[in-house]
Parts: C-alpha cells; structure tokens; sequence
C-alpha cells in the first residue's frame, strides 16, 4: 500500500459535507476565520474524486457544498470599488456554521465521555424497563395516538350518520361537565367507547374536542394501558379539587 | 430531628424508582421547612459518598437516586444478564448535540447544523425518548419543535441542561485539542 492509498479515507467516516471540511481545515491547519477557498476547493473536490464507490443520496450533499464553494471563490474574485468589510466577507457564512459545527463536535465528545461513565453505573429506573406481557403498562398518550382513534371511530359511524336528519344542539361547556361528572363517578371512561355512545357524529366531535380541551387543561389524562389496545381518559388526582369548586 | 428526617429521606430514596425530587419530598413532609430536607438530604448524600460503600446518590434531572459505583458494573450486568449496554451511535450523538444546544429546534435546523439530513437520527432518540416534540415554530411550513427529555439528562447523568459545558468552555477544549 503506497502513502497515496493508506491517506484515503472512506467518505463514510464523514457524518457530512461539513465534516470533512473540518478534516481538511484541520490538516491544512487553516483558520476557519480565513479559509484559501481556492486551495480547500481542490481538496474538497479530490476527495470526492478519490472515493471508488458513490452513494446518491449523500452525494447530493457533498455536491452541495463543492458548489457553494466554487460559488464563494467566485464572489471573491469579482472586482469592487471599495475593500470589503469584514462581515461582508463572502466565506463569512460558512466560517460561522463550521464554527457551529465544530461547536457541536466538541459537545460530541464531551456527552460520550459522560455516557462511558453512566453505563457503567446501575439505577433502579434502568430496572423497570421491559415489563412481561400482561401487565398493565400505561403509556400516556399523545396527541397523534388520540387523532388516530378518533379517525378510526369516525370510519366506523360513516354511514350510520346519514340517517341522522337532526342533531340536537350541544354546546362544548355542556360536554365537558358531562365528562368531568362521568369520570367523577367512574374514574376513567373508554375513549373509543364514549366516543361511540355519542348520539350523532357531531356530539362526537365535540366531545372529542372536549376531550382535547380537559388534557390541555391538565384536568384529565389520556393513557393507554398497552400499545394498540384503547386509550383510557382519567381524572387527574390534583384536579378532583379544583373540578369541584368550579 | 434531623437523624430521623434523614432517615426518612433516604427510605424515599430508595423506594423511587425515577428520581427523586425536592418537589416530591415536600409533599410527602409538608411539615419540615425546606430547608430542612434540603440539608437532610445533601448530609445524607455526604454520608454515602464518605462511607466508602458501594452504593451512592447522585442528583440527576433534578432529582436524587441511588446509584452503584462503576466497580461493581461487570457483576451487576452478570446478575441482569446484560453483555453490554448499547451505545449511541455518532450520528445519533451529534444529533442529540445539536438539540442539547440549539432547543427547542426544527429538523431543518439540525440538518444546517450538522450539514447532513438528520430525519433518521432524529426518529432514533424519538423513539428512545431522548428528545421529544414541543410544539410547532412559527415559521413557513409549521415545522415541529423539539427538546431534551429528562430521560436524556438522567442517560448522561446530568443533573439539569446548565450541568453542559458552555459553548466557550467548549471552544477552550478545541483549542487545546487544536494546539
């Protein structure tokens, strides 16, 4: 293996374009404040040719940033009336973000210095993770996971809705009390349940946002005792009081 | 008072499964000034790390757990038959990064950041529950806002974001690293 070859290193090892101007820079032990573009441009643009096998999709990004250089050089070789200001320097741009970058790489090292040592130390939290089937697992919900079994429902009560020719008035204040009082006397309700009681699909809907608008509120919580099975709304206990009073 | 205040403490302590935190330890005594349980709980924590045992508290997210000393890793992994924990990997890092410093952030942003598209490192730590979304920003398209969990600062045994270096103690490190 001759010097040419042991120096290649695979375009892999670099998370970006931003990455191996890095590398160059560093090597070339340039100041990222006052980059030669032309010269970091032709090594910019080596690399890439050295590289035996392409992948498209990274390369987009690659090709990106050849051009954004190659666009750079040419804005410095345009000639102007007056010297530019520093902050007018064209590379100004890519200076910050390869500061940012570097920023960031740094704190890489950093975090993984601190994840060798949490991995070698034992908290109970990290005890309680895999539950064996059965068992109520409760995830609370977000909202997608609500969204989704409303839609489901909606499915269900598409065509049994057009039979419906007048739906009687409810107003969300009305709903919500409603709710508030059902959890009060059964601590929780079935969501897809509750949802699929309701008389026509507008109730539904309202009180679906009712729903939204108590979780919101912080006054029930929506959880799911198992992914994929139904989500169940419960009152929260710091809210029994302030229900009540209002 | 104080023995038995500690006391107490520490059986709340080794009870919690996440940590746990002054907050909590209010409601459970509402009667002791705070800072009474505060001085309880930082003696008691003193206690541990002077008494050489094999187990300590630490103050992570906010909150104080018990926790093993490095030592003992290879046994406890034998006993919960775990080979290895698994790291993160460097582009899930970096990623992860990125959020720590620049939140609440978009995709796109983090992409800039990084110079790369982040969307599948991204999905990665959603999924590990290290970073979760906030909310939308208020920008062309409604992009979604993320943040680091609690669970991301207990991973890296932090006790709240201001435990990360600043970015100039960061530059001083890559000067050094530079030089």
């Amino acid at each position: 293996m001759d010097a040419e070859e042991s120096y290649q290193v695979r375009l892999e090892v670099f998370e970006g374009p931003l990455d191996l101007l890095l590398f160059l820079i560093k090597k070339k032990k340039i100041d990222i404040r006052d980059i030669p573009i032309a010269l970091i441009t032709r090594e910019y643009l080596d690399y890439l040719n050295h590289k035996d096998r392409i992948n498209l999709d990274r390369e987009a990004e690659f090709l990106l940033m050849a051009a954004l250089l190659i666009y750079i050089k040419s804005q410095m070789l345009l000639p102007r009336e007056q010297v530019l200001e520093p902050e007018e320097d064209p590379r100004r741009e890519l200076a910050d973000r390869l500061m940012d970058y570097q920023t960031i790489k740094a704190a890489v090292q950093v975090l993984r210095e601190k994840e060798d040592e949490q991995l070698q130390v034992w908290k109970r939290s990290a005890l309680t993770a895999p539950l064996p089937d059965g068992d109520l697992d409760l995830i609370e919900v977000s909202l997608y996971d609500l969204a989704e079994s409303f839609f489901t429902l909606m499915k269900r009560r598409q065509e049994e809705n057009l039979k419906v020719i007048k739906g009687k008035e409810v107003s969300m204040a009305e709903k919500m009390n409603e709710i508030v009082s059902v959890l009060k006397e059964r601590h929780y309700l079935d969501f897809l349940e509750y949802l699929d009681d309701q008389e026509t699909l507008e109730e539904a809907l309202i009180a679906f946002f009712c729903l939204l608008e108590l979780i919101k509120a912080r006054l029930v919580t929506a959880i799911q005792e198992q992914l994929f099975h139904t989500i169940k709304v419960w009152l929260r206990k710091e809210a029994h009081v302030k229900v009540t009073h209002d | 008072m104080t023995e038995k205040l500690k006391e107490i403490i520490e059986s709340l302590i080794f009870i919690s499964v996440e940590p746990l935190t002054l907050e909590k330890m209010k409601e459970v005594l509402p009667d002791d000034p705070e800072q009474d349980i505060v001085r309880a709980v930082q003696d008691l924590a003193a206690g541990y790390a002077a008494g050489g045992g094999a187990i300590h508290i630490v103050q992570t997210a906010g909150g104080y757990v018990f926790s093993t000393k490095p030592d003992f890793d290879p046994y406890v992994r034998r006993l919960l038959q775990i080979e290895r924990k698994s790291k993160l990997s460097h582009q899930a890092l970096e990623t992860l990064s990125a959020i720590a410093y620049h939140q609440p952030v978009t995709l796109p942003e983090i992409s800039t950041i990084r110079g790369c598209d982040s969307t599948y490192a991204l999905h990665s730590l959603l999924e590990k529950k290290l970073i979760k979304i906030v909310g939308r920003k208020e920008a062309p398209g409604r992009p979604l806002l993320y943040r680091t969990t609690d669970k991301f600062l207990v991973y890296f045994g932090l006790n709240s974001l201001e435990d990360l270096p600043k970015e100039d103690e960061l530059k001083k490190l890559m000067e050094e690293e530079n030089a």
